[in-house]
């Protein structure tokens, strides 16, 4: 898969998961892998933008979603897309228990890591998706 | 007793993560939400309309609803007409607080303009909350003139969505077809509780307070106040109402 993979974070306003996922998101298409990747607003799913539904027919799908609820992965499979991965913010969490974040508008320090942490996770899934295993 | 929930206005940011406009609808709605109307706002993510339940999508039925987009896509007020119902109020950033997108700075990093957007559109969800609560403010102590906030209201708070809390809403058969009404198993309990019992003084005042949160058409209020009636009497028949139903029903 060559097209650039899209990275469809929640819209998650009301807990800091969401904006962990929001915040992972932006560094994976920012910084981590920004030739490879292309965020995607959520809200244009629920509307059914047209535009937006054929982009996503045409390329592999990381749902990032920072509750239970399941909004990302859900909208992107209701509007016909594939979700190639779909991460829930809370088990990269689990795996670190050491970071506890807060804040919703602004992300403590502790929240950053934990975003920075669920980057470096989704990178991976870009990778194997596209092919690009990397070796150690 | 159980309570229906109280009135609130409900906000929903479209929060487009592309844009700048987008993070400033979303940053904008949680200062409303935290710090300049806590006791009166409530929101949720646009996408549990499609991803939620009957009670998410109820969210704009049961609450006048301010939607605020960052472009005039407007995804927030259309999505949230298609989905939950008419919003109260419609607010488009690109349109009012900041018409120079380029001076707003990234939608992962707001400039000074930016942040400035933020409070200028914060200001104008607060002023709609109170034209659409009927509220007045004493500017000098920032509490409503009407009426005391409950205690703390004053201070900031960490405001969370209303997923997970959808509205209870009920099905049932009128008129041959199914129709969800929402509050009514909310409803039924407080009616139950306070010893109403499935009579016709009773239909009246159930009605009104169905009407409240549900439209009702004029040319149906007798099959709607009969179905009504037929699942209250249920619900009564399956727990006991304060000072008895079955003398009323047998």
């Amino acid at each position: 898969m060559k097209e650039k993979v899209l990275i469809v974070p929640c819209s998650g306003i009301g807990k800091s998961l969401g904006s962990v996922a929001r915040e992972g998101a932006y560094i994976v298409t920012e910084e981590s892998c920004p030739e490879r990747t292309r965020l995607m607003p959520l809200a244009l799913l629920v509307l059914g933008d047209k535009e937006t539904q054929t982009e996503l027919s045409s390329a592999g799908a990381i749902a990032i979603d920072g509750c239970v609820r399941a909004c990302a992965a859900k909208v992107v499979e209701g509007a016909g897309g594939t979700v190639a991965h779909g991460v829930q913010v809370l088990d990269v969490c689990r795996r670190h228990p050491d970071l506890k974040p807060s804040g919703i508008s602004a992300l403590d320090e502790s929240g950053h890591k934990l975003a920075h942490a669920l980057a470096e996770e989704v990178k991976e899934l870009v990778d194997n998706l596209r092919g690009e295993v990397p070796h150690a | 007793m159980p309570e229906l929930p109280k009135k609130k206005v409900g906000l929903i940011a479209c929060s487009g993560e592309e844009i700048p406009e987008g993070t400033i609808t979303r940053l904008a709605v949680r200062q409303v939400l935290e710090s300049l109307r806590p006791q009166q706002t409530v929101t949720i993510c646009l996408p549990l309309f499609l991803a939620g339940g009957e009670g998410d999508r109820a969210f704009a039925r049961f609450h006048p609803t301010i939607t605020v987009d960052g472009c005039e896509k407007r995804c927030a007020a259309r999505g949230t007409e298609m989905y939950s119902g008419k919003p109260a109020v419609s607010i488009v950033v690109s349109d009012s607080a900041c018409p120079n997108s380029a001076a707003l700075g990234s939608a992962r990093r707001l400039s000074g303009a930016g942040r400035q957007a933020v409070s200028d559109v914060a200001d104008q969800i607060a002023q709609q909350v109170d034209n659409l609560l009927d509220l007045k403010w004493d500017r000098r102590s920032g509490r409503p003139i009407h009426g005391s906030p409950p205690e703390g209201e004053s201070k900031p708070r960490q405001a969370a969505c209303s997923c997970g809390s959808g509205i209870p809403s009920q099905a049932l058969r009128v008129a041959g077809r199914e129709v969800t009404l929402i509050a009514l198993p909310l409803i039924f309990a407080q009616f139950r509780e306070t010893g109403k019992l499935p009579n016709n003084s009773t239909k009246t005042a159930l009605m009104q307070t169905v009407r409240i949160y549900n439209p009702i058409p004029d040319e149906e209020e007798s099959a709607y106040a009969g179905a009504i009636m037929q699942e209250y009497a249920a619900f009564c028949r399956a727990g006991p109402v304060a000072g008895g139903i079955d003398n009323v029903l047998n």
